[in-house]
């Protein structure tokens, strides 16, 4: 269970009838849960708030890391993160990928559970990759009945996360933000506000990342990650892809600051997915994240 | 406008094949050509089909090089695309894959090299069980023995190739430091994958060891497994072999059925 010094964190208010996902991630920096350094969070138990795991990877039955995760849940608060349940797909829900969730839901008890705004699979077959959507009403309503159903089928309310995109498709009528906001009403979900991902796609697609932060519902925003990108060049032109393999960038942490005076402080989490350097570098990185939520508050008191 | 369904439809298809594509106006021009804009994605899926099985399958990469592995991790990925948003699960069908493509060539060895691979990957997520210990036999009377229905733990998989193959695995570990020529045709070999502390790990077995646990494995009593054995191996010891059965940490369970009571 979650050491007692953490505190709760600050759900929206639930509407009648509604479940509310269990609170308990601490207001403080997390770091994304890698195999390689499972031993030395047992061994060391770094001053870290809380760690987010990727749910895919513990779906097997048993086995070592299964096992490692079970006691790293014992002395640190969890977040469980989806990336292959394929909420925006037009195929019939995975119902084998949900148990899989459900089972580790019951399991684990995470303070927080969240996906993708995303697709991932079409006529069974999957890509594995979080795809954009195009801002429709159609995808709407059909990925706000997904939601519902993933929350009827948890039993409690999940955060849903924007990715970064390299493209926009013809037929969007939204801005991504007012999706967003809209989903949050249709089905009352959560917000993971990737303050990377935000970043990315102004850049991206050229828009004011002021408007989304100012756009979106603040009481519904629960946890921020941030996450390093990369610059490279497609077509003659600049494009940032959200690769997960280097330290957050200053724009972004810049745009962090100003999200922190939008929202207030929120669990944040550090991800580093590709080229995972050492444990100390991550908590290097979320103790940056720390400083800043704890400046904010020393100037909001 | 296109529907979200055939809007999926043609992003996937334009992704898993390369010819499908006439340039698609549904996507948002913006300074960068929609077909560049796919190409991201494309390499997104390509990469991360491809280093995800190199990690599933080390031995087989390393048998075939970086690059050709790639190839043939693309080829397999054409005709057998993820079914899952688990991608772990890629690997399954990579070894019956590699053994209808190499069949009728040397290389027809890798198939169980893969099979190997694959064994391990599995009993690294595989249910926990609890091990039988030896000390559970000392309650059996003798003349009971050749009842005994062993069930094997589900951290275990049981491998016969004809080429040897745990040679070959062995060989090709990243700790390997000799650069030993094996020879093809000294086969067969026999081996069990099983999880230790740890991670997972391949033991050898003789050919007595491999008939008498496969054969236990399919419900058999000890009788009907120890003639298996004795019928590839004359010499086979009972004892030792299951001693080190023990040892080795293979069964979860055991039970009594005589024919006759």
């Amino acid at each position: 269970m979650p050491p007692a010094r953490l505190q709760l964190a600050r759900a929206r208010s639930p509407r009648p009838g509604e479940r509310v996902a269990q609170a308990g991630a601490a207001l403080s920096a997390g770091v994304g849960l890698r195999a390689q350094h499972h031993a030395e969070i047992l061994a060391r138990r770094p001053s870290v708030g809380w760690f987010e795991a990727h749910s895919e990877n513990y779906f097997g039955a048993g086995g070592a890391h299964r096992s490692q995760l079970t006691r790293i849940r014992s002395h640190y608060s969890l977040s469980l993160h989806g990336v292959g349940l394929s909420l925006g797909s037009t195929d019939p829900l995975n119902v084998n990928h949900l148990r899989e969730l459900k089972r580790l839901v019951r399991e684990f008890e995470p303070a927080l559970v969240s996906e993708h705004l995303s697709w991932s699979s079409v006529g069974g077959r999957y890509l594995n990759d979080l795809l954009p959507l195009p801002y429709t009403e159609e995808a709407l309503r059909h990925t706000a009945a997904r939601i519902c159903d993933v929350q009827d089928a948890l039993g409690r309310q999940i955060l849903i996360e924007n990715i970064s995109s390299y493209l926009q498709f013809e037929c969007s009528e939204l801005p991504e933000w007012e999706f967003l906001s809209a989903l949050v009403g249709e089905s009352g979900c959560a917000i993971l506000l990737d303050i990377n991902n935000l970043y990315v796609n102004s850049m991206n697609h050229g828009f004011d990342a002021h408007s989304y932060l100012y756009g979106i519902p603040a009481a519904a925003v629960q946890e921020f990650h941030l996450a390093g990108h990369t610059l490279t060049r497609c077509g003659g032109r600049d494009i940032r892809i959200d690769t997960h393999n280097s330290h957050v960038a200053p724009e972004v942490w810049e745009l962090y600051g100003t999200a922190l005076q939008r929202f207030g402080a929120r669990p944040t989490l550090i991800e580093w997915d590709a080229d995972i350097p050492a444990l100390s570098v991550l908590e290097a990185e979320a103790a940056k994240a720390d400083a800043m939520m704890e400046a904010f508050r020393a100037v909001a008191a | 406008m296109l529907s979200l369904p055939e809007l999926q439809a043609r992003f996937a298809a334009t992704l898993f094949d390369d010819t499908a594509a006439s340039p698609p106006a549904w996507i948002r021009a913006a300074g960068i050509a929609p077909e560049l804009r796919l190409g991201i994605y494309r390499n997104n899926l390509e990469a991360g089909f491809a280093n995800t099985l190199a990690l599933e399958f080390p031995v087989i990469q390393r048998l075939v090089g970086e690059d050709y592995f790639r190839q043939l991790a693309l080829s397999f990925l054409a005709r057998h695309p993820s079914r899952s948003g688990d991608l772990h699960h890629i690997g399954a069908p990579f070894a019956d894959f590699l053994r209808a493509q190499y069949a009728a060539t040397c290389y027809r060895y890798f198939a169980d090299v893969a099979a190997l691979e694959w064994a391990l990957q599995e009993c690294l997520v595989a249910e926990n069980d609890e091990t039988l210990e030896p000390s559970v036999l000392q309650a059996v009377p003798p003349h009971a023995y050749c009842g005994l229905r062993f069930g094997l733990r589900k951290a275990a998989r049981l491998l016969e190739s004809a080429f040897p193959v745990v040679r070959i695995w062995e060989a090709n570990q990243p700790g390997a430091t000799t650069a030993e020529i094996i020879d093809l045709a000294a086969g067969p070999e026999f081996a069990l994958a099983h999880r230790s502390t740890g991670g997972a790990r391949i033991t050898r077995l003789s050919a007595g060891e491999f008939a008498l646990l496969s054969t236990l494995a399919t419900g058999l009593p000890l009788e009907a497994a120890l003639d298996a054995s004795l019928a590839c191996e004359p010499r086979f010891d009972l004892r030792v072999a299951l001693h080190r059965s023990f040892e080795l940490g293979v069964f979860a369970h055991v039970s009594l059925i005589t024919e006759r009571s």
